[in-house]
């Protein structure tokens, strides 16, 4: 089990960014995720798996400096 | 450091006006040529106009400098302002002071928005504003002390130049018993010898014990402080509460307050953790972007980037409140303790570092190839304590840098400098010289505008190319975000009012990664909405960051998350607990409107301001080199066949970066069209009698200035 913006999601073996975002509403506007406090863009959510009891937590909208 | 030596030279002692819903309804004016202090009273109608902050400082400038051009005349104005919000304790970002001037970078208007105390230090001793004129004849330090109600004009002589050992040293002089009650500007030796001297605005670290400092950082404020020879303003002023600033409704203010403080508490530790990291966290996001300037703007990113960001500097920064204004909650303002250049006058002692924050990360560090964590802190400790803006160091050495490996300049220009992206000696070295306005140094120090004459004239480079990869824009050097994929944020800088700064729109991501505005009229509706807001935080005297950097965790439910509508309506039930003026998200954009369209005029009454002057150096467009387009050959193809419908298979690179430049460039003239239609502005960009007609700021010397330049 992961936990994604403190809500439990099943975890599975090989289970990337890319694949939990597939499974949340409306994520049109996330382009960088916090795993396990790990900063991980929108580039590389395709390619970055996630551990088992990862807490991941997406960020809002980047807005610049 | 010897012990502070002053001379009083003229004191006036004052009525202190009471602070009433935000305001204090007077105005401060020291005119240094004669010592000259006056006390005015704020006209109701600049009030319902200006609203304060930015605007206040705005409309002194304009009154006082009718018939200069140049920033050094003793006319110019450095005008500072809080704002009728700024003060509140408690609300995120809410001490924030704005510093206006025209600038020796542009020599038009200049607006930096910085924390520290000195604004409501400077608004609780009685004045929204102060407007500083002439020019000393001798150094002077410039004390407004609201504890005495007093203004004071020193003669002062064997000061510490820097301005790390100054602030300290006045703060302590001025109240050694409570140095939480001062606040000092100060310039710095860099700020006298460049074009681009910043302002320290201290403020009492009770925690550490120790004075920190932020930075008015751009387009020259510091240098125009120096010119007039003031080495610094000091405010003082005791205790504030949330009633100082005597709200019309209390309650409802803290409702407010401690709503969004509660909302940041929470939230920032899952976002962006800015309590902990500054603003560290956009290194790796723009480096994984494409966005991060590396090797003077040609490329996005760079392999080594992840050893200066957040992942590092979490580390380093001194643990502790690093608020810059009472009890904010957003505490961004990180610093690393004992830390010992490694060259300099400070080398091998130890120092307190007020920063880095990802500007200064990214321009003198990715910028300049150098991935170095500490030699980022020491460039970023010299630049404050010899007042220089890290954002036009940072940009102007890289502009040196490809120039040198280009063979544009050489060690014979630079005095025997090898100024290979990477050099971090070089660097130093040139910041070093920069301070004390000697050797190469000097010449950087005037900014990348006139470098490019000075090496075309004098070096004999080839002013084409300079101007292609020389990031300024209306003279003022390029904040750091790489804009070449980003169409709305190429008008983001291009439009600036001020030039290339990232403070009125940041659009990159809405555009490049989330495609959010296609259409030209997207973009020039974005290109007005976020201008105009963000430009609201600074007539109030507030900080941008706790508007959009933490958003509420419902944001993206909402029907127009790129704005935070909800942190929009808390604004604007800021704005109404504070003046007692009930107001709606919609007015806080018209009374920006307002403001933002006299800046433009402004711009054109200093012989600016006009769609000339939005111009970007290509680099900012496209790639400018065959080793920038190979380096990102498949996404510029994909465009030149898609997008264009061109056939490429018989084109060398050369020609398709030509082919890609011709695009992109009649891209950006259209998207200036669409801008200024928007805007309600002429196709040179002016604004129409009709649009100052219904902002309410026709007045006279305004239509003048309209109709000399064509608007009838």
């Amino acid at each position: 089990m992961i936990q994604v913006n403190d809500q439990p999601v099943e975890w599975k073996p090989g289970m990337t960014v890319a694949d939990v975002l597939k499974q949340m509403p409306d994520v049109r506007l996330c382009s960088v995720v916090r795993l396990n406090g790990k900063l991980i863009s929108s580039p590389r959510f395709d390619d970055t798996r996630i551990p088992d009891n990862a807490v991941i937590h997406l960020l809002p909208l980047v807005a610049g400096g | 450091m010897g012990p502070v030596q002053l001379n009083e030279i003229k004191t006036v002692s004052y009525e202190r006006a009471e602070v009433k819903k935000g305001y204090t309804d007077r105005s401060l004016h020291i005119d240094l040529t004669g010592n000259d202090i006056r006390i005015d009273p704020v006209d109701a109608a600049v009030k319902d106009k200006f609203v304060g902050g930015k605007g206040y400082d705005l409309w002194f400038m304009w009154q006082a400098v009718k018939g200069i051009k140049k920033w050094n005349d003793p006319e110019n104005a450095l005008c500072i302002s809080a704002g009728p919000l700024g003060g509140t304790p408690g609300y995120p970002g809410g001490g924030k002071s704005i510093v206006t001037t025209i600038s020796p970078l542009t020599g038009a208007p200049i607006d930096s928005n910085v924390g520290g105390y000195f604004g409501p230090y400077k608004k609780f001793s009685g004045f929204d504003v102060i407007t500083l004129t002439g020019k000393a004849d001798q150094d002077v330090v410039i004390l407004i002390d609201g504890i005495e109600s007093q203004i004071k004009i020193f003669s002062a002589s064997d000061l510490p130049d820097n301005a790390y050992e100054l602030a300290d040293a006045l703060t302590r002089y001025f109240d050694g018993e409570k140095p939480v009650n001062v606040s000092v500007v100060t310039a710095g030796p860099g700020a006298e010898n460049t074009y681009f001297g910043c302002l320290n605005f201290s403020w009492y670290d009770s925690g550490r014990k120790r004075v920190r400092y932020k930075q008015a950082g751009r387009g020259g404020t510091g240098t125009v402080l120096a010119d007039k020879k003031i080495k610094a303003v000091v405010a003082r002023y005791g205790a504030v509460s949330m009633k100082s600033n005597q709200p019309a409704d209390l309650d409802a203010l803290k409702t407010v307050t401690k709503t969004h403080a509660k909302e940041i508490h929470e939230l920032d530790g899952k976002q962006n953790r800015m309590s902990l990291v500054g603003t560290t966290h956009l290194v790796p996001i723009m480096n994984d972007h494409d966005c991060l300037p590396t090797h003077n703007f040609k490329f996005g990113s760079h392999p080594e980037a992840a050893v200066i960001g957040e992942d590092v500097y979490e580390h380093i920064f001194d643990k502790g409140f690093d608020g810059c204004w009472r009890g904010c909650a957003v505490a961004c303002s990180h610093g690393v303790k004992d830390f010992s250049p490694f060259t300099g006058p400070f080398k091998g002692t130890r120092v307190f570092v007020d920063g880095p924050e990802y500007e200064t990360v990214a321009g003198c560090g990715s910028n300049l190839g150098i991935f170095d964590a500490h030699t980022i802190l020491e460039i970023n400790f010299y630049c404050d304590a010899y007042g220089l803006d890290t954002i036009s160091v940072g940009t102007s050495i890289g502009f040196v840098m490809e120039c040198f490996e280009n063979g544009l300049i050489t060690t014979e220009h630079t005095g025997g400098l090898e100024l290979n992206f990477g050099n971090r000696y070089g660097t130093l070295e040139l910041i070093h010289q920069m301070a004390r306005g000697e050797g190469f140094g000097a010449i950087v120090g005037k900014g990348i505008r006139q470098m490019k004459q000075i090496f075309a004239d004098t070096f004999h480079a080839d002013p084409n190319f300079m101007q292609d990869i020389g990031m300024e824009s209306k003279g003022l050097e390029f904040s750091e975000y790489i804009t070449k994929e980003s169409l709305a944020q190429q008008g983001g800088y291009g439009l600036a009012l001020k030039g290339p700064q990232h403070d009125e729109a940041w659009l990159i991501f809405l555009d490049m990664v989330h495609n959010f505005m296609p259409t030209f009229e997207n973009k020039a509706e974005a290109l007005h909405w976020f201008p105009m807001f963000r430009t609201w935080f600074s007539l109030c005297g507030l900080c941008k960051l706790p508007w959009n950097d933490i958003v509420p965790e419902d944001n993206k439910d909402s029907k127009e998350p790129a704005k935070v509508m909800k942190h929009v309506q808390w604004y604007a039930d800021f704005f109404s607990a504070i003046t007692g003026k009930k107001t709606t998200p919609d007015d806080l954009i018209t009374m920006s409107e307002a403001v933002y369209n006299f800046q433009r005029i402004f711009n054109l009454k200093m012989g600016y301001g006009t769609r000339e002057h939005d111009t970007l150096p290509y680099r900012a467009m496209g790639p400018v080199t065959v080793e920038e387009y190979e380096s990102r050959q498949e996404r510029y193809d994909k465009q030149l066949t898609d997008t264009y419908g061109m056939d490429i298979s018989g084109m060398d690179t050369s020609a398709r970066v030509a082919a890609l430049r011709k695009e992109r460039e009649a891209q950006y003239e259209q998207l200036k069209d669409a801008v200024y239609d928007r805007r309600g502005w002429t196709r040179n960009g002016i604004p129409t009698r009709e649009t100052v007609q219904r902002l309410g700021i026709d007045f006279p010397e305004v239509l003048e200035v309209l109709a000399a330049n064509g608007v009838q």
